[in-house]
C-alpha cells in the first residue's frame, strides 16, 4: 500500500508539466458536456413539437439543425480534447524516457553492465511506453468523471428538479462506489497483472530454454508444466475477478436503478399532467449521460495499475544514487592520434562494492611511463575493479591515483578518457556497421588507417568472409560475429586510438589458442611505447610483463618482475605450479 | 492450403477449442448490450406514450413498458457481469492454448530455426505479437461479433416501423462501421508499421546504452547515442500522432453520425406520423433506437485499427511456427539404440546461407568408454558438431552412426537420450535449483542431486543458499555467476546419467583450481561412459581425456604439442 502511496506520488509530479494539457482536455470535455445539455434540450423540444404539437418538419428544422451543429461543435471539441491529452501522454514519456536515460548514464558503465539487459530494454521501452495512457486517457477520465456529473446535475436542476433530486441521491454512492471499486477491485487488478506478468515469464522463459529441453528430452515435461500452471493460474485469477466484477455489476445496478426511478417518475408525473413532455424528455435524456463519465472510468482502471507498476519500477530506479560523478565531456576537438605514455601512482586506493561483492583495499602501485603490468589473481579479486578505477568508471573511495604526477579526480573524465585504449572481456558490438564499430573510437581516421589495424588484428580476413566488407551491418539482421571476431573488432578500435594508457581485461579469456595468437600480435603493437595494465588469467601473458602483481581480495599480495618472483616461492610461484599441474 | 488462409483465419481455426467460449462471451456481450438499446427505446416510447395519456386525460396500460425496461435492465447489468466473467476466461484460456501451440510448433524447430530467441529484440518483439494476439479476441473480436449480430436487430425494429429509415441507417452505418474502419486500416498501415520499426531501432538504441554502456563513455560517444535514441523516439511520437489523429477523428465521427441519423428519425417519423403510418410516441421511440444503436459501433474504429497491427502480428508468428524442422524424426524410427559407439565419417555441414562448409570431411571415433577433446580456433565448428551429433543439425554429406547403425533411422529423442550436453550457453531456467536439475531426471533423489552437485563442484557454494536446493535462480532469486551457471549445468548433465557426456567449454569462467577439481571429479564419475569435450583451450581439461584432437579446415586433426599448426 505504501508503496502504491509512493507510485502515485511518483505519477503525480510527472504529471507537472503536461497539467496545461490536460485542463485543455478537461476544458474541451466540460464544454462538450455543456453542450450536449444544449442538445438535449433542442432534441427534446423538437420530439414535443413533432408528437404533441402536431408540427410537420419544416417547423423543426431549425432546431434540427442547431442539434445537428452542436453534433459538429462536440466533434471538434472531441478531437481536439483527445489530441491534447494525446500529447500529454507521450509527452511524459519522451521526458520521462530522456531522464531515465539521463540517470542511468549518471549511474555509470559499472551500474549498466551489472543490469540484465532485456529487462533494462523492456524498462526502457515498454514499460514507460505504458505510462502514456494513463496520461492520456486516465488522468482526463478521472477529471470528468468528478466533473461532468455536476455539469449535468445542474442544468438539469431548473428544468426537472425531482430528476436532479434523484441524480443527486445517487450521486453520493458514487464516491462510494469508488472506494468500493478503488479497493477490492484494484487489489484484483493487480493480482490479475502479476499472475499474468508471471505466467508470460515462465512461458518465455521456456521458449528461451527450448534447446536445453529439446536435448534432454524434456519438452513435454515442460509443456505439462505450463499447461498447469496456466490452469491453475486461471483459476486463482477467476475466482479473484468473480468479486470485482461484482463490485461493478453493483455500480451498474445502481445505475441503472438511478435512471428507471426518473423515468418512472418523469412518466407518472406527465400522466398526472404535472409536468410537461418537454422537462421530462430532456431529464430523462440526460440520465444516462449523468453515469457515462464513472462507467468510463472503470474501463480505464488497468492504465492506473499498469502506470503503477511502471511508477515503482522507474522510481527505485531514479532513487539510486550515482557512485562517482561523471562530468560533462570537455570539447571534442583533441586528437585520437597524439598521446604520450603516461606514468601512473596509485596510493591507498580503495573501492568496495556494495553488498560485500568485492573491490580494491589499500592498493598502492608504481607505474613508470612505458611500463607493462600484468595483475593476476582469482576472479572477484579485485582486477577489474582496479581497471574501472583507471577508466574513471569508478572514483576512489579512499586514496589517490595520480597521473603523470596530477589527481585523476581533477581531470575531465571525457579528456582523460580520450587518451586511453581498453579491450574488455565481452566487448559490444554496437547497431551499425562494422565500420561503424570500429571508427567509434577515432571518427577522423581514414581508410587507410582501418585497413592497417584490420590487418594488424586478422580482421582482415573476417572482413573478406563478409560480403558486405566493412558495410556489414551487425546486430539484429546483420551477422553475428563470434567471441573471437568480437574481440578482433574491439582490439582494432583500441589500436585506431593512439592511446597513452591501454587497459586490458583479460582480452584473451574467450579465445581459442589460434585467435588468442593472433590477438596477442595484436596487442603486441598495441603495446609498444605505452603503458599498459592488464588483468590476466592466464599467467603466460605475466611471464612477458615488467611487472606482476598478484592480487587476492582486493589487495597486493606479492608484486614483482616475473623473473624474481617465478622461484620467489610465493603466490605467484604457486599459480604457475597450480597452472602447471591443471 | 494452408498457407494461403488469412493469418486472422489460421489465428481463430488454432484457437477453435475455445470458440465456445468466445462465443458465449460474445453472446452475453450481445444480449447486454441489446437489452441496453431496448431499454432506451422503451423508455423513449414510455415517457412520450405517458405524455399523450395525461394530455388527452386517458387511462394508459404502463405495466407492460415498465414490466420491459425491467427485464431490459436486468438483463443489460446481468449481461455485462457474464460478459466480463466469460470473455476474460475465454481469453485466460485462449492465452495458455496460444502459448502452447507456439510452443509445440517451436520446440522441434529449436536451435536452427530459433535463433531470434537469443535476440534480445526479437525475442520481445514476439512478446509483443503473442501479447495482441491474445488479446484480439477481447479488442478485436467480441465488438465485431457484436456489432454484426446487434446492427440487424435494430435495422428490422426500425424497417418495422418507418422502412425507408432503415435503409437510410443502414447506408449510414455501411460508411461508418465497414467503409471508415476498412479505410483506417489501409491509411494507418503506414504509420502502424514505422512504429513497429522504430521500436525495433528503440530496443536496439537502448541495448547499445545498457550493454554497450562502458565502450560509449570511453570513446565518447553515449550522449551521442543517447540522442539518437531521444530522436527515434521522437519520430516514433510523430507516427503515433499521425495514427491517433486518424482514429480520434474517426471516433468521434461516429456519434456524429449517431446524431445526424436521430435526426432524420425524427424527420421521417414526423412525415409518416402526418401520413397516419406511425403512432406519435413511436417518434421518440425511433430517435432513441438511433442514437443507441451507434454505440453498438462506436467501438469499431478503434477496434479495427487495431486489426491491422493484429494481422501483422499473426503474420509474424505464423511465419515463425510454419518453419520446417531441419532434422525430420524418421516416419518408422528405429528402436532405440542399445549401445552407444558413435561413429562420424566423411561428415559435411555448412550453415545456410554460407558457401564453404564449417566442417567438411570429419571423420571422429568415440567407441563406448573413449575420452576424446576437440580443439580449434573459434568458429572452426566444434559447437556444430555437438549439434549434429545431437541431431539438432542435420549434415550434407557423411554420417553419424550409433550403435552401429546410422541416426538417422532413430528418432531425435532417442538419439538425445544417450547423451548428456553441457551447453556453450548455459540456458537456467527461472525456477529452483532443484527444478533446474531436474529437467533431466524428473526423478531424481535428493541424494542424487548432491552428489551431482559435488561432482560440479557446487556443494560449498549451495551450502551458502539459505534455502539449499529450492533456491530461486534467476531474476528474481540468486544471480548466478558464469562459472556457477555453468557448474548448474554440468551437475544437471550428471544427474542425466547417460551413457555419452558431451561437454561444450565446461571450464570457461573458472578459476584454475576449481577447474582442475572439476575435471578430476567428473573423470572419476564418468568411468564406463564415453565423453566428448570441447574447448578452445587445453589446460584442466586434459586430466579429462585419453586424446585430443585439432579442428581445423573442417576435419580433425591430431593434437601436435607445442600449438595449434600455423
Amino acid at each position: 500500500m505504501a508503496q502504491t502511496q509512493q507510485a502515485q506520488v511518483w505519477l503525480d509530479a510527472a504529471a507537472s508539466n503536461v497539467r496545461r494539457r490536460l485542463r485543455l482536455a478537461l476544458a474541451a470535455a466540460i464544454t462538450g458536456t455543456v453542450l450536449l445539455c444544449l442538445q438535449a434540450a433542442l432534441l427534446a423540444w423538437a420530439l414535443q413539437q413533432a408528437i404533441f404539437e402536431q408540427a410537420g418538419v419544416q417547423e423543426l428544422v431549425p432546431a434540427l439543425a442547431a442539434y445537428l451543429l452542436l453534433a459538429g461543435l462536440r466533434f471538434l471539441l472531441a478531437v481536439r480534447g483527445r489530441r491534447a491529452s494525446f500529447e500529454a501522454g507521450q509527452e511524459v514519456v519522451a521526458t520521462t524516457r530522456k531522464r531515465i536515460l539521463d540517470h542511468m548514464r549518471r549511474l555509470g558503465p559499472v551500474w549498466l553492465t551489472h543490469q540484465s539487459g532485456g529487462a533494462r530494454i523492456t524498462q526502457v521501452v515498454d514499460g514507460i511506453d505504458a505510462l502514456a495512457p494513463y496520461y492520456a486517457r486516465y488522468l482526463p477520465q478521472k477529471a470528468a468523471s468528478a466533473l461532468l456529473p455536476l455539469v449535468i446535475v445542474a442544468t438539469v436542476f431548473p428544468f426537472d428538479w425531482v430528476s436532479a433530486t434523484v441524480m443527486l441521491v445517487s450521486a453520493p454512492l458514487v464516491p462510494l462506489f469508488m472506494v468500493l471499486l478503488g479497493d477490492a477491485a484494484e487489489r484484483a487488478s493487480q493480482r490479475r497483472w502479476l499472475s499474468l506478468t508471471r505466467l508470460g515469464e515462465q512461458f518465455f522463459d521456456s521458449l528461451r530454454g527450448l534447446v536445453t529441453l529439446r536435448l534432454f528430452g524434456a519438452g513435454q515435461v515442460r509443456r505439462k508444466h505450463l499447461a498447469r500452471a496456466s490452469d491453475a493460474y486461471r483459476r486463482e485469477t477467476m475466482a479473484v475477478l468473480r468479486m470485482a466484477f461484482l463490485s461493478s455489476l453493483v455500480l451498474e445496478f445502481f445505475a441503472t436503478v438511478s435512471i428507471a426511478v426518473v423515468a418512472v417518475l418523469v412518466g407518472f408525473r406527465l400522466l398526472w399532467g404535472d409536468l410537461d413532455f418537454f422537462r421530462g424528455m430532456y431529464a430523462l435524456l440526460l440520465a444516462p449521460e449523468f453515469f457515462l463519465p464513472l462507467r468510463a472510468l472503470g474501463a480505464l482502471r488497468h492504465a492506473r495499475m499498469d502506470a503503477l507498476s511502471v511508477a515503482t519500477d522507474l522510481d527505485s530506479l531514479l532513487s539510486q544514487a550515482p557512485g562517482p560523478s561523471v562530468q560533462a565531456a570537455g570539447p571534442r576537438s583533441e586528437s585520437c592520434m597524439t598521446h604520450a605514455a603516461v606514468a601512473l601512482d596509485l596510493k591507498a586506493v580503495r573501492y568496495r562494492h556494495e553488498a560485500d561483492r568485492g573491490g580494491v583495499l589499500d592498493f598502492s602501485l608504481s607505474v613508470p611511463a612505458g611500463a607493462h603490468v600484468v595483475l593476476v589473481g582469482a576472479s572477484g579479486s579485485g582486477k577489474s575493479t582496479l581497471l574501472q578505477l583507471l577508466l574513471g568508471f569508478l572514483a576512489p573511495q579512499a586514496g589517490s591515483i595520480r597521473v603523470d604526477g596530477a589527481d585523476l579526480s581533477t581531470l575531465d573524465p571525457a579528456a582523460w578518457r580520450r587518451r586511453l585504449a581498453w579491450v574488455p572481456q565481452r566487448p559490444h558490438l554496437f547497431a551499425g556497421t562494422l565500420r561503424d564499430n570500429v571508427l567509434m573510437a577515432c571518427p577522423q581516421a581514414d581508410d587507410a588507417q582501418l585497413e592497417r589495424v584490420a590487418a594488424q588484428v586478422g580482421l582482415d580476413s573476417v572482413l573478406q568472409a563478409l560480403p558486405a566488407g566493412w558495410d556489414t551491418r551487425l546486430g539484429e539482421y546483420g551477422h553475428g560475429l563470434s567471441g573471437g571476431q568480437a574481440q578482433r573488432v574491439a582490439l582494432a578500435r583500441a589500436l585506431l586510438r593512439d592511446a597513452s594508457l591501454v587497459l586490458l581485461d583479460e582480452p584473451t579469456q574467450q579465445l581459442d589458442a589460434g585467435s588468442a595468437a593472433t590477438i596477442q600480435r595484436g596487442l603486441t603493437t598495441l603495446r609498444r611505447d605505452r603503458t599498459v595494465i592488464e588483468a590476466a588469467h592466464r599467467l603466460a601473458r605475466a611471464l612477458q610483463a615488467d611487472l606482476v602483481v598478484v592480487m587476492e581480495r582486493g589487495r597486493i599480495v606479492e608484486s614483482g618482475t616475473p623473473e624474481v618472483l617465478m622461484h620467489a616461492g610465493g603466490a605467484f610461484q604457486h599459480l604457475l605450479e597450480a597452472e602447471a599441474a591443471a | 492450403m494452408k498457407a494461403r488462409r488469412g493469418p486472422m483465419l489460421r489465428l481463430v481455426n488454432v484457437l477453435r477449442r475455445y470458440r465456445g467460449w468466445m462465443l458465449l462471451g460474445a453472446l452475453m456481450a450481445l444480449l447486454g448490450v441489446l437489452a441496453g438499446i431496448g431499454l432506451l427505446a422503451v423508455a423513449g416510447h414510455f415517457i412520450a406514450a405517458m405524455g399523450l395519456a395525461g394530455v388527452a386525460g386517458v387511462a394508459l396500460n404502463y405495466f407492460t413498458p415498465a414490466a420491459l425496461i425491467r427485464l431490459f435492465a436486468i438483463v443489460r447489468t446481468g449481461g455485462r457481469y457474464l460478459e466480463r466473467l466469460l470473455t476474460h476466461e475465454a481469453t485466460l484460456r485462449t492465452l495458455s492454448g496460444l502459448r502452447l501451440w507456439l510452443f509445440d510448433r517451436l520446440l522441434p524447430l529449436a536451435p536452427a530455426r530459433t535463433g531470434f530467441l537469443s535476440h534480445a529484440d526479437l525475442f520481445s518483439r514476439l512478446r509483443a505479437d503473442v501479447d495482441r494476439l491474445e488479446h484480439a479476441f477481447l479488442g478485436v473480436g467480441v465488438p465485431v461479433v457484436v456489432a454484426v449480430l446487434a446492427v440487424p436487430v435494430v435495422l428490422v425494429v426500425q424497417a418495422i416501423h418507418v422502412w425507408p429509415l432503415a435503409v437510410f441507417t443502414a447506408g449510414v452505418l455501411l460508411v461508418v462501421a465497414i467503409m471508415l474502419p476498412w479505410w483506417l486500416v489501409h491509411r494507418g498501415e503506414a504509420p502502424s508499421v514505422a512504429i513497429a520499426e522504430r521500436e525495433t531501432a528503440l530496443r536496439e538504441g537502448v541495448d547499445d546504452l545498457v550493454r554497450g554502456a562502458p565502450e560509449l563513455m570511453l570513446y565518447d560517444a553515449f550522449e551521442r547515442r543517447q540522442q539518437e535514441v531521444e530522436a527515434i523516439a521522437a519520430r516514433q511520437h510523430e507516427d503515433r500522432r499521425t495514427l491517433d489523429r486518424l482514429q480520434g477523428w474517426s471516433s468521434a465521427l461516429v456519434p456524429w453520425t449517431a446524431q445526424a441519423v436521430a435526426i432524420a428519425s425524427i424527420g421521417w417519423a414526423t412525415v409518416a406520423y402526418r401520413e397516419h403510418a406511425l403512432q406519435a410516441a413511436d417518434i421518440a421511440m425511433l430517435a432513441l433506437l438511433a442514437l443507441a444503436v451507434f454505440e453498438v459501433v462506436a467501438a469499431l474504429p478503434e477496434a479495427l485499427a487495431q486489426l491491422g497491427a493484429t494481422r501483422l502480428s499473426a503474420r509474424r508468428v505464423f511465419a515463425l511456427a510454419d518453419q520446417q524442422p531441419v532434422v525430420p524424426d524418421p516416419l518408422q524410427p528405429a528402436p532405440s539404440p542399445q549401445g552407444f559407439d558413435l561413429v562420424v565419417r566423411g561428415l559435411r555441414v555448412r550453415h545456410a546461407g554460407m558457401s564453404e562448409p564449417v566442417l567438411d570431411g570429419l571423420d571422429l571415433d568415440l567407441p563406448a568408454g573413449a575420452r576424446v577433446a576437440i580443439t580449434g580456433v573459434s568458429g572452426s565448428g566444434k559447437s556444430t558438431l555437438v549439434n549434429v551429433l545431437t541431431r539438432l543439425l542435420p549434415c550434407e554429406a557423411g554420417q553419424v552412426s550409433l550403435d552401429g547403425r546410422p541416426i538417422e533411422v532413430y528418432a531425435g529423442d532417442a538419439v538425445r537420450a544417450k547423451m548428456a550436453v553441457v551447453e556453450q550457453r548455459t540456458q537456467l531456467f527461472r525456477a529452483s535449483l532443484r527444478e533446474n536439475l531436474c529437467i533431466a531426471a524428473p526423478d531424481a533423489s535428493e541424494g542424487a542431486m548432491r552428489d551431482a552437485l559435488r561432482i560440479a563442484q557446487l556443494m560449498p557454494f549451495v551450502e551458502t543458499l539459505g534455502d539449499g536446493l529450492d533456491t530461486w535462480l534467476g531474476e528474481s532469486g540468486v544471480q548466478l555467476s558464469g562459472g556457477e551457471a555453468r557448474r548448474v549445468a554440468i551437475a544437471r548433465a550428471v544427474l542425466a546419467d547417460r551413457p555419452i557426456l558431451l561437454l561444450d567449454e565446461p571450464t570457461e569462467g573458472l578459476d584454475a583450481d576449481t577447474a582442475a577439481a572439476l575435471m578430476q571429479a567428473l573423470g572419476d564419475w564418468s568411468h564406463g561412459r564415453s565423453v566428448l569435450l570441447i574447448s578452445h583451450r587445453l589446460g584442466a581439461v586434459s586430466r579429462l581425456v585419453d586424446c585430443v584432437l585439432h579442428l581445423e579446415g573442417g576435419r580433425l586433426h591430431p593434437w601436435r604439442a607445442g600449438g595449434p599448426p600455423a
